[in-house]
């Protein structure tokens, strides 16, 4: 099996696309903290987008979120889509089989190259990213995803952490790209395959209010970093993260290998044209995944309640506010609170599930003086709460002010009130 | 090279005979692809130093019965022992000293010579392979063109490449899918010649072919195979005794005298060729008597060509469709 790895360390080495795609990863984090530097606009859509020119931890982190869509399943998909099927496409299989390996080398060898390559791109995305965030934005505290301020040092620590526990994941799409490669011996299937199921996962991520199916949904596993980031910090979605990775890993590589053992190398097949009915087979059986899997999204437990959602909400936006009133000069005593009544829900019929319609309604009580001892400030935020439990929360400019303040010494900072970021625990 | 390879070559060919080891033994083997049978209860028995020519049309089951040998293929039927140790399931390891490849040897394009040398080497786990590849690529000529991607090969160096690749391996048994496929006439020589070396060495030999024509002088012995069937086997020896009269055109000044000659001999048989001269169909032995009789006849020979030797028409007459053509037992009886 060394040997195997060996020699495919080296093919990946001098494939053009490896080389390609290692270069994207250098440069492209810093293209991007470039690009943010010399514009004032932020990626608000992604979590953490609004603080991309307070915090260079901030960067690193969005290209995370960003690598946890699309620049994983297109890592694994470079790296692993190709590995199998590439020796059908050159008639190579027939050359290493008749050399001293055993298959079950051949399998174990490719794949541990395939794992050690993701493993190197991901140290190199952490590297480059957080190097990237530093040189251009800086080492600035961040606020973390329940409204209170992380200091540099451990934002450092949480952003290494961020991108290590998205190995698992990472390696899960691998193991899907190989089982794509040989089981259709097919380059632009083994490399599209992994992008396919994250845009499928991801859509699925969006309906259903049960948990069962989200669970599963192995692209959301790049998102378990999250728990980390508050201060009460959460791990039950790392630890069903991390296994549902393993369960994938096993599974694919399980299926690859019965069916690499069991092949037949007869030499190129003959062409066939396509028929009508395989491709009526394909969208039938496609169609019929799609509609199960959309029913099995309301499955099991529900994991986004409007009282999960409550609870989460209100400390954030009180550790929010008293963050705004120091930015703004105004003293603010040690262990102050805000009296806040809570209410979200949805447009939708019922109170639960992801969506983008959820509204959280904060009544502020003021203290006053007079009769009445408080006066009522309600603030309506619209929502986005997404099956993983992280939401970002938008106010009118009316309620909140814009999203650019003047703080206590006259220079320009985002107000943390205009665009909030939060995660609770849906384990 | 290891222990018991160099052992054996550094016997004597009687010793060796005395401990013969048989590096194929093929019994009963059978592949179906759907409803086509391509290999049909094949047997075949190869020695260590034997040459053996594996011949048939294309579609015959050459290819298949390699792959079945090599471990790449799933026998429906049958098994397979290579150096009297028996081929096992899919994930079984091919012993060592057992190289070769089937049907053209496919190589990573965007990788020299060289580096694809050292890829299967490293499979191979040999050690100091940067001599071994050096002498392997020495030995087939392509010593200057190693550090050439493959890309830019043509046919005849990538035939080259796969041999080098085989020679990596120390072989002890050397199966090759139609060697001198795309090889030019040097190259066709080169690779015979290579062959005879290995084989005094006491490699055993399968050389799979189409063209009996560029085997005939290195194999020791042939089975020749149609639609999966072996229809003819055993030596060269007996090949050419059962081989029938070799055929050519002749061109004369006289072609109506020569043809009275042809008549009054005996294995001789002339008639007008349908383009041009005569068409001479002539016993093995008879053909410089015949040509001294029409030269001292005073008629001038302006060309004499061979059409079909008697060993193609033996493997035309073997693998060719037609009435009476399949001389296996089940067939015959």
């Amino acid at each position: 099996m060394n040997n195997v790895f060996r020699t495919e360390r080296r093919k990946l080495t001098a494939q053009l696309s490896t080389r390609i795609l290692a270069l994207v990863i250098v440069t492209g984090p810093f293209l991007f903290a470039a690009v943010l530097k010399f514009q004032s606009g932020v990626p608000g859509d992604t979590l953490l987008g609004v603080w991309v020119h307070s915090s260079g931890f901030a960067i690193s982190l969005v290209v995370l979120s960003f690598a946890g869509q699309w620049g994983f399943p297109i890592i694994a998909g470079v790296l692993a889509g190709d590995l199998f099927s590439s020796e059908d496409r050159y008639g190579t299989w027939k050359m290493i089989l008749t050399r001293s390996q055993r298959r079950r080398d051949v399998f174990a060898g490719k794949v541990l190259a395939a794992a050690a390559f993701s493993l190197a791109l991901l140290l190199l995305a952490t590297i480059s990213s957080l190097v990237a965030g530093l040189v251009f934005t800086g080492a600035q505290p961040l606020v973390g995803l329940n409204g209170m301020l992380l200091s540099a040092g451990d934002c450092l620590l949480f952003v290494l952490i961020a991108w290590i526990v998205s190995l698992l994941p990472l390696l899960a799409f691998t193991s899907i790209a190989v089982l794509f490669s040989v089981a259709t011996r097919n380059g632009i299937l083994g490399v599209l395959g992994p992008l396919l199921v994250a845009l499928a996962m991801q859509l699925l991520a969006l309906i259903g209010k049960g948990g069962i199916v989200h669970v599963l949904l192995v692209g959301s596993a790049f998102d378990d970093w999250h728990g980390l980031l508050t201060s009460q910090r959460f791990y039950g979605p790392l630890i069903e993260g991390s296994l549902v990775s393993v369960v994938w890993i096993a599974a694919c590589l399980g299926g690859a290998w019965l069916i690499l053992r069991r092949r037949d190398f007869a030499g190129t097949p003959v062409p066939r044209r396509p028929g009508w009915a395989t491709a009526v087979r394909v969208v039938a059986v496609s169609a019929a995944v799609i509609a199960v899997l959309g029913v099995a999204t309301n499955w099991g437990p529900v994991t986004i309640t409007a009282q999960r959602l409550q609870r989460a909400f209100t400390p954030t936006f009180t550790n929010l506010t008293l963050l705004q009133q120091r930015q703004l000069g105004r003293a603010v005593p040690r262990g102050a609170k805000l009296n806040i009544l809570t209410t979200c829900q949805r447009r939708a019929a019922s109170n639960v599930g992801p969506g983008d319609d959820w509204t959280c309604t904060l009544t502020v009580l003021i203290p006053q003086a007079g009769a009445n001892p408080f006066n009522p400030t309600p603030v309506t935020y619209d929502m986005s709460v997404k099956s993983n439990g992280c939401y970002k929360a938008e106010a009118p400019p009316a309620f909140v002010g814009n999203q650019l303040m003047r703080d206590a010494h006259g220079q320009e900072v985002v107000n943390p009130l205009y665009t909030i970021y939060g995660c609770f625990d849906t384990s | 090279m290891n222990l018991s390879v160099a052992l054996i070559r550094r016997m004597s060919v009687s010793t060796r005979i005395f401990l013969r080891v048989n590096a194929v033994r093929a019994s009963g083997l059978v592949k179906r692809f759907e409803t086509t049978c391509a290999v049909d209860h094949v047997d075949l028995e190869l020695g260590e130093g034997e040459v053996r020519g594996l011949l048939g049309p294309n579609g015959a089951g050459k290819t298949t019965l390699l792959r079945l040998l090599f471990g790449l293929l799933h026998a429906d039927e049958g098994s397979v022992e290579l150096f009297d140790r028996p081929l096992g399931g899919p994930d079984s390891l091919l012993p060592d000293g057992v190289a070769g490849f089937v049907e053209d040897p496919s190589f990573y394009p965007y990788l020299s010579g060289r580096v694809n040398l050292e890829l299967l080497a490293e499979l191979d786990g040999t050690s100091g392979a940067t001599r071994v590849i050096d002498d392997a690529l020495e030995r087939v000529g392509l010593a200057d063109r190693g550090h050439d991607r493959v890309s830019g090969y043509s046919t005849g160096m990538r035939q080259r490449l796969g041999i080098a690749a085989a020679l990596l391996r120390s072989p002890r048994l050397l199966m090759l899918d139609e060697p001198t496929a795309g090889l030019d006439p040097a190259g066709v020589r080169d690779i015979n010649a290579l062959v005879r070396t290995l084989s005094r060495d006491g490699v055993a030999v399968l050389l799979s072919s189409h063209q009996i024509g560029e085997v005939d002088e290195v194999c020791d012995s042939f089975t020749v195979l149609r639609r999966g069937r072996v229809v003819w086997e055993g030596t060269a020896a007996e090949l050419r005794s059962e081989a029938p009269a070799a055929a050519y055109r002749i061109l004369t000044s006289d072609d109506e005298t020569v043809l009275g000659i042809a008549g009054d001999r005996t294995g001789v048989h002339a008639e007008p060729s349908s383009d041009l001269g005569l068409k001479l169909t002539i016993d093995d032995g008879e053909l410089d008597p015949f040509v001294l009789a029409v030269g001292a006849a005073g008629i001038a020979i302006r060309r004499l060509e061979l059409l079909v030797s008697p060993l193609e028409s033996m493997f035309f007459s073997l693998t060719e469709d037609g009435p009476g053509r399949d001389t296996t037992p089940e067939a015959t009886a």
